[in-house]
């Protein structure tokens, strides 16, 4: 069996003092490379569970490990933010003084990367999401896609070994939603990371070659497509 | 090549984002340092100017009944001053503050008029008065305030007096003031017999004698000769001079408020600067910026409000500094030097309030929950 990359041992997250149980006791294994989908309906946990794996936030009981490293203990969380994960969200987050690729650049500014060597890496990004044309454009002067597309380049600016989504195409309309996603599975397959999409919507699940679904805070089905 | 995002142009962005409260926070903190740079330079100025009255003039000592505000002398003391053997001259004087006219105030000496502080002086017009003559001489600035020539006269308190002589003083005080005779001033302040001190000249110190213990040593002998009276050494003198230091006391006191004030507006603007963008502080945090990390971007911020500020200030109060020092009211008493030392400390004090104003704003932002600022409306 495969190491794997990431790694959920009986995961549970309670608020409000544990009457309000959002997971309860996930264990999951994702290897390097694979591309998840995470479903499940509205309180189902699945972004408490995105939040978990990103090291937005620490697990009430169980552990995240990284590449065998729990993270919060062994690895320090905003490290792993700023050099192992990359976040797209639903509701893009750019930052509204920063133009399309001082935007890319944002994530690089905590690192040790030259200005001239993150200026050339925001360039090949944003190229690479096929917007050589918008790099000085502001967020508010870019079309929701387009913000989208911005995103993603600054989710990979430090070359993250897992790309999580949330909702990646919730604000999108469908020429866009399927843009982004062939995008995703694109950067991908081009780069060997590992995509974890988190999604309510069942075309998007469903065409994942491994799909969890969860409801009520645990995994009710964890299915890989065959072939 | 696309010119890349620093760490101090992010800080600028987020500042210019909310123009019209970061130009009002700097008009803030430049006003709070340029009340600092003109009060407290306006102070100091006063004592340097103090200081130069005297070393001009050459004494050594001033010998005063106890403080130098309320100090009032008995004129015959001199008999006795002058028998100690380490004194050369002892000059009795008095020294008022008047209201010349509602716009002009002027100090006033009254010295005998053959006082060597004479010597201090270069006429510019006319000569000397003579004791027991309503007579006066007038610093060049105050007779140019006034508009007065020799033979022109001059009302005091009622009584009218002749300008003798125009002269350029060595310092801001006597080039704004009014000197005469000593028995015209006794009358006109009813101190008849009263002296408000002594200005002493020693005799030159002793071969193998070192200057400065010399002057203890004079000192002390005049302490002796005269109980119940103090000799202060004339580089004591400005320093510890009463009216100096009621000057210095205001002057911190005004710009210690200002400056507060300055620093609390820069505390709020950047407290609510946070507030604002709580969740692009999480948007940082998610990105992987540690708390060091967004921390320093918030000082930065405040540090470029502290900077801005500073220079806008230290601008302001040199400024207002020289402007003190023409207007009639104010150019007897300091003169626009300004040290370069004191705007450097002028500007300082502007950094270290950014920083401080900065600090609480700052670690709240640190110590955001990633996942709290994200969902933050």
């Amino acid at each position: 069996m495969t190491k794997a990359l990431l790694e959920v041992k009986e995961l549970t997250k309670s608020y409000d003092e544990g009457r309000i149980e959002a997971l309860r006791g996930v264990s999951i294994a994702i290897e390097a490379g694979e591309y998840v989908a995470i479903s499940g309906p509205s309180g189902s946990g699945k972004s408490t569970l995105l939040q978990l794996l990103g090291g937005l936030d620490s697990p009430t009981t169980g552990e995240v490990l990284f590449d065998g490293a729990a993270l919060g203990k062994a690895i320090d969380l905003d490290t792993y933010r700023l050099l192992k994960v990359g976040f797209i969200f639903q509701a893009f987050y750019l930052l509204p003084t920063l133009s399309a690729i001082e935007n890319v650049q944002a994530p690089m500014l905590a690192t040790r990367l030259s200005a001239r060597e993150r200026v050339e890496r925001a360039e090949v990004l944003l190229r690479e999401m096929g917007m050589e044309h918008r790099f000085s454009q502001y967020p508010n002067q870019l079309s929701a896609g387009e913000r989208q597309r911005v995103a993603i380049a600054r989710a990979l600016a430090n070359k993250p070994a897992i790309l999580l989504a949330d909702e990646p195409t919730g604000n999108l309309d469908s020429v866009n939603s399927a843009r982004t996603m062939e995008l995703l599975t694109d950067i991908q397959q081009k780069h060997g990371m590992t995509l974890i999409v988190i999604t309510h919507e069942n075309e998007i699940a469903n065409a994942a070659p491994r799909h969890i679904h969860i409801r009520d805070g645990k995994v009710l089905r964890d299915e890989r497509l065959q072939g | 090549m696309t010119s890349p995002l620093s760490f101090a142009g992010f800080a600028w962005k987020n500042l210019w984002r909310r123009r019209l409260r970061t130009l009002l926070t700097l008009c803030g903190i430049g006003m709070a340092i340029g009340a600092f740079v003109a009060l407290v330079g306006f102070s100091r100025s006063f004592e340097h100017e103090w200081m130069k009255l005297y070393t001009s003039s050459g004494t050594d000592i001033d010998v005063v009944e106890k403080t130098f505000l309320n100090t009032s002398v008995d004129e015959s003391v001199e008999t006795q001053l002058q028998a100690v053997p380490e004194v050369l001259q002892a000059e009795p004087m008095i020294y008022n503050l008047m209201d010349i006219t509602p716009e002009v105030n002027a100090l006033v000496f009254g010295w005998r008029d053959g006082s060597y502080e004479f010597d201090s002086l270069n006429f510019l017009a006319g000569g000397r008065f003579h004791a027991g003559k309503a007579e006066i001489i007038l610093g060049d600035v105050l007779a140019r305030n006034l508009d007065k020539k020799v033979g022109d006269t001059v009302e005091l308190q009622g009584a009218s007096y002749t300008v003798m002589g125009i002269f350029h003083g060595g310092t801001a005080l006597e080039a704004g003031a009014i000197i005469m005779p000593l028995d015209q001033l006794q009358q006109l302040s009813s101190l008849q017999g009263k002296v408000s001190g002594f200005h002493v000249k020693l005799r030159p110190a002793p071969a193998g004698e070192g200057q400065e213990r010399y002057l203890q040593r004079a000192r002390a002998a005049i302490e002796a000769a005269l109980p119940g009276l103090n000799a202060e050494l004339a580089s004591d003198r400005a320093s510890n001079n009463q009216v100096v230091e009621m000057a210095h006391a205001v002057a911190w006191g005004t710009s210690s408020i200002a400056l507060l004030m300055g620093i609390l507006g820069i505390a709020n603007t950047m407290a609510m600067s946070v507030f604002e963008r709580t969740r692009e502080i999480g948007i940082l945090r998610a990105l992987g910026w540690n708390r060091k990390t967004v921390m320093l971007l918030i000082e930065a911020e405040a540090l470029v409000l502290g900077v801005v500020g500073g220079v806008l200030g230290v601008a302001i109060g040199w400024g207002a500094l020289r402007l003190l020092s023409v207007l009639p009211r104010s150019a007897s008493l300091a003169s626009a030097s300004i040290s370069p030392w004191h705007l450097v400390e002028a500007f300082a004090i502007s950094v270290l309030s950014g920083i401080a104003a900065g600090a609480w704003p700052a670690w709240r932002a640190a110590h955001l929950s990633p996942v709290e600022a994200l969902r933050h409306d």
